[in-house]
Parts: structure tokens; sequence; C-alpha cells
């Protein structure tokens, strides 16, 4: 070893601890989740670890928004984020934070719930880390996140994922999937943790509708859609067809019994909610995409699935106006209303009345072109 | 526990690498060594 050979090799030890530490301000500074601005019936806003306090102190515990109305009613609740790169799941829930009125009942929102998702993103796909909007206020910066628990706070995961109480077999990297977790159990890992905080929130505050926002790609069979529990099924059929009436393609499926771990499945089996998922289509999600970009995440347009749609392989319909974040958000909005409408007609002791909350029309239907792609979604953000 | 074992590991392996680093004698080796050591710290405190 000569003098030379220790010169280089400290040069470049200098060079990797400057990129460590550049890499490292950046991975901690995702740590750093952005929170909705507290809209006009926000009442309090309480951690989940209020409901489970064995998330206290973790990654996995998270804010939660309650909208209390100021006549009694009914609970509802409304999960975002339970995929952090799910733009438009968080965006409506924010959506729903920052402008809902309500009236009569209380609406619980959790923006992250998944909150340890939102802490790292998968570089291996090429996603963004954040994407910024115009507001009332000004820019606002969010976070893009990932679809699963970050490893920091959970790991290893096993070979294969045995989910709790039904003994299901899935692919290792599930078990870091919060929608494979419910209902969830209080020693299990740390996401199980999260998945349990939820049952215990709905089961302690008795929440009669749930609601749980994701996007798919457009490869996708279950696009466009709202899957529901058994024993919600008939105010699903109500809701949906007031959705179809309203001009909103959604198709309605009955969560399947065989299937475990997700919300409408599990919290429909082991709480009293009613339990609905909905999905829209986001091109970033697909295996079929071009390059992610933020017109592509926001804008919701991709050329490569406008190749894909001639080919017949997508299950959406797609053109070159995409499927932008305001039609998408609108859809998770107005499907919200149209649900809680028909629990309302058939729980009308339990009821829950919000207005303020901007749906289809305001967000999609009345845009002008060139506001879709997040400057019309912003103009309702605080 | 597992995870402290697995960053004792990972510590070892810092270790070698950096051992390896100032022992080697051609410089594409020693960038192969930098390169690979950013990764391993970055896990071994927890960061990514």
């Amino acid at each position: 070893m000569t003098k030379k050979n220790y010169i280089s090799a400290a040069i470049c030890l200098a060079v990797s601890v400057a990129i460590m530490i550049v890499t490292s301000m950046n991975f901690l500074a995702a740590r750093d989740v952005p929170l909705p601005e507290k809209g006009p019936s926000v009442t309090e806003v309480k951690m989940l670890s209020d409901w489970f306090d064995g998330l206290k102190g973790t990654n996995g515990d998270t804010p939660v928004y309650v909208l209390k109305g100021e006549k009694e009613g009914g609970a509802a609740l409304v999960l975002g984020g339970t995929h952090a790169n799910e733009v438009s799941g968080y965006m409506s829930a924010f959506t729903f934070i920052e402008n809902a009125v309500v009236e009569q009942g209380t609406v619980y929102v959790i923006p992250y719930t998944n909150h340890s998702a939102m802490t790292h993103n998968d570089p291996g796909e090429g996603n963004l880390q954040y994407f910024t909007l115009q507001t009332k206020s000004g820019e606002r910066t969010f976070r893009y996140g990932s679809r699963a628990t970050n490893p920091v706070d959970q790991w290893p995961d096993p070979d294969v994922y045995i989910h709790y109480p039904s003994g299901q077999q899935l692919s290792g990297s599930e078990t870091r999937n919060i929608n494979r977790a419910y209902p969830g159990r209080p020693d299990g890992n740390l996401t199980e943790k999260m998945a349990y905080g939820v049952a215990e929130l709905i089961r302690a505050e008795n929440v009669g509708i749930t609601f749980d926002l994701h996007e798919a790609s457009p490869e996708y069979p279950v696009i466009n859609a709202t899957v529901a529990h058994q024993n919600a099924m008939n105010i699903a059929s109500e809701g949906c067809i007031n959705l179809l009436l309203g001009g909103i393609n959604m198709a309605l499926e009955q969560s399947p019994t065989n299937f475990h771990g997700l919300t409408h499945r599990e919290l429909g089996d082991y709480t009293d909610t009613m339990a609905f998922l909905m999905e829209t289509a986001n091109a970033s999600q697909g295996r079929l995409r071009g390059a992610t970009t933020v017109e592509q995440v926001l804008g919701g347009k991709d050329e490569c699935y406008l190749i894909s749609e001639g080919l017949g392989m997508l299950y959406v319909p797609w053109d070159e106006n995409g499927h932008p974040i305001e039609e998408r958000c609108g859809r998770h909005l107005q499907g919200i209303y149209e649900y809680v409408t028909a629990y309302n007609n058939a729980n009308p002791d339990s009821a829950i009345v919000y207005s303020g909350v901007p749906g289809y029309s305001e967000l999609f239907l009345e845009a002008d072109p060139s506001e879709l792609g997040g400057a019309r979604l912003g103009s309702f953000l605080l | 526990m597992i995870t402290i074992i697995y960053r004792l590991i990972v510590v070892f392996v810092i270790g070698l690498v950096g051992w390896n680093l100032f022992t080697e004698k051609k410089l594409t080796m020693q960038l192969n060594c930098a390169m690979v050591l950013i990764p391993l710290v970055l896990r071994a405190l927890m960061i990514k």
C-alpha cells in the first residue's frame, strides 16, 4: 500500500461521506409529513394512539381529524393514505378536512392511515417524493409516499405473510401493506398495530360507515369501482345508482369473503361499521406507464396508456385528457356524499349531515380544462 | 432483536469494505468500495 493509494482512498471516502450526508438529509426530511389545515368544522385533532396506546411514540401513530356537528348524530370515518402513493386518497381527505361543514353527527378523517408509508417512497419505481399545489394560502408541498410501511419501521419481511386471524398466505412484502393487515392485533407488527388502532377507533366511536380511498392502475380490473361489505350492499346499491344518475361511471362489487385483510372485508366482519372502499384510475400506479412525472400523477396523462387503450388492455376508458386529480378526488368525494346520503335514509336516527365539500361537478365538470391537473383542486385547499 | 443482529452484520460488512477501500490498489475498486459504503451506512443508521 502506497501513500498514493491512501490519498485516493481518502478522497473516495470523502466523496462517499458527502453523498451520505446529502442523501440522509433528503431521506430524513421525508419524515416531516405535511398536515392538513384545520377547516371550519375541525373541533379536535387527536392521534390514533388515543384509541390504541400501543402506537404511541411510533411512526405508525397518525393524526385523526375530528369534525363534529352541532346536532347529535351518527359517526363516519374517512381513511385517506392507506396506500401513500395513491394521491387522490389522501388529497380527498385533505379536501374534506379543509372544506366540510358538519351540521349533524361526527366525521373522523385520517389523512395518512399508514403514516409510516408516507415517510419514504419507492425510488426503484422512479416515483416522485413531493409535488406542489397553488392553494388559497399560496404554494403548498405534499408528499408522495409508498404503498407499504417504511422498512426502517418494520423489518424484515417474511418470505410468506400469514394474515391474522384467517391464516391466509400472501407474498412476504404484503406484511407491510396495511390493507392486508385488518383487523390487526395489539401485539402484532407495526402495520397490524395500525390496523388494530383503526378498528379500535371504529368500535369505540360507534362509527356507522367507513370509507377507504384508493387508486389503482388502469390495467387493474377493480377500477372506477366501489367494493362494499355484504352488510353495506343495500346502502351501496342506492348510493351507486345515484352516482350513475349523476354521470359518474361507478361499478359496485361485493367484498369477496375469501380475500382477507382488506378494510371492506375485515372492518365489516370485526366491527359494526358499514365498510366501503373506492378506487379511481391513476396512471402512475400502472406497469404499462411511461416516466412518472408530476404531469402524470396530477394531470393523469400518459402517452403509453393511450397506446395501451388502443390495444384493449385497460379497464378504464383512456384518451389524451387522461384522468386528472380533480376527476379522481371528485369521484371519491361525490361517492362519500352519495353513500352517506343513502346511509342517512336507512338510519335517520344516526344521520351524518355535512356540506361545503366540493364534489364531482365543482372539482371536475365545472372546471376549465386549463385548471385540471392540480390548479382546480388547489383552489379548494386552504 | 433480529434488527439489532442485522445492523451488527451491516456494521461488520462496513468494516470489511472500509478495510478493502484502503488496501485496494486499483482506483476503480476503491471507487467501487466507496459507492458500496453509501447504502450500507444509511442502513446501519436506519435512515433508509
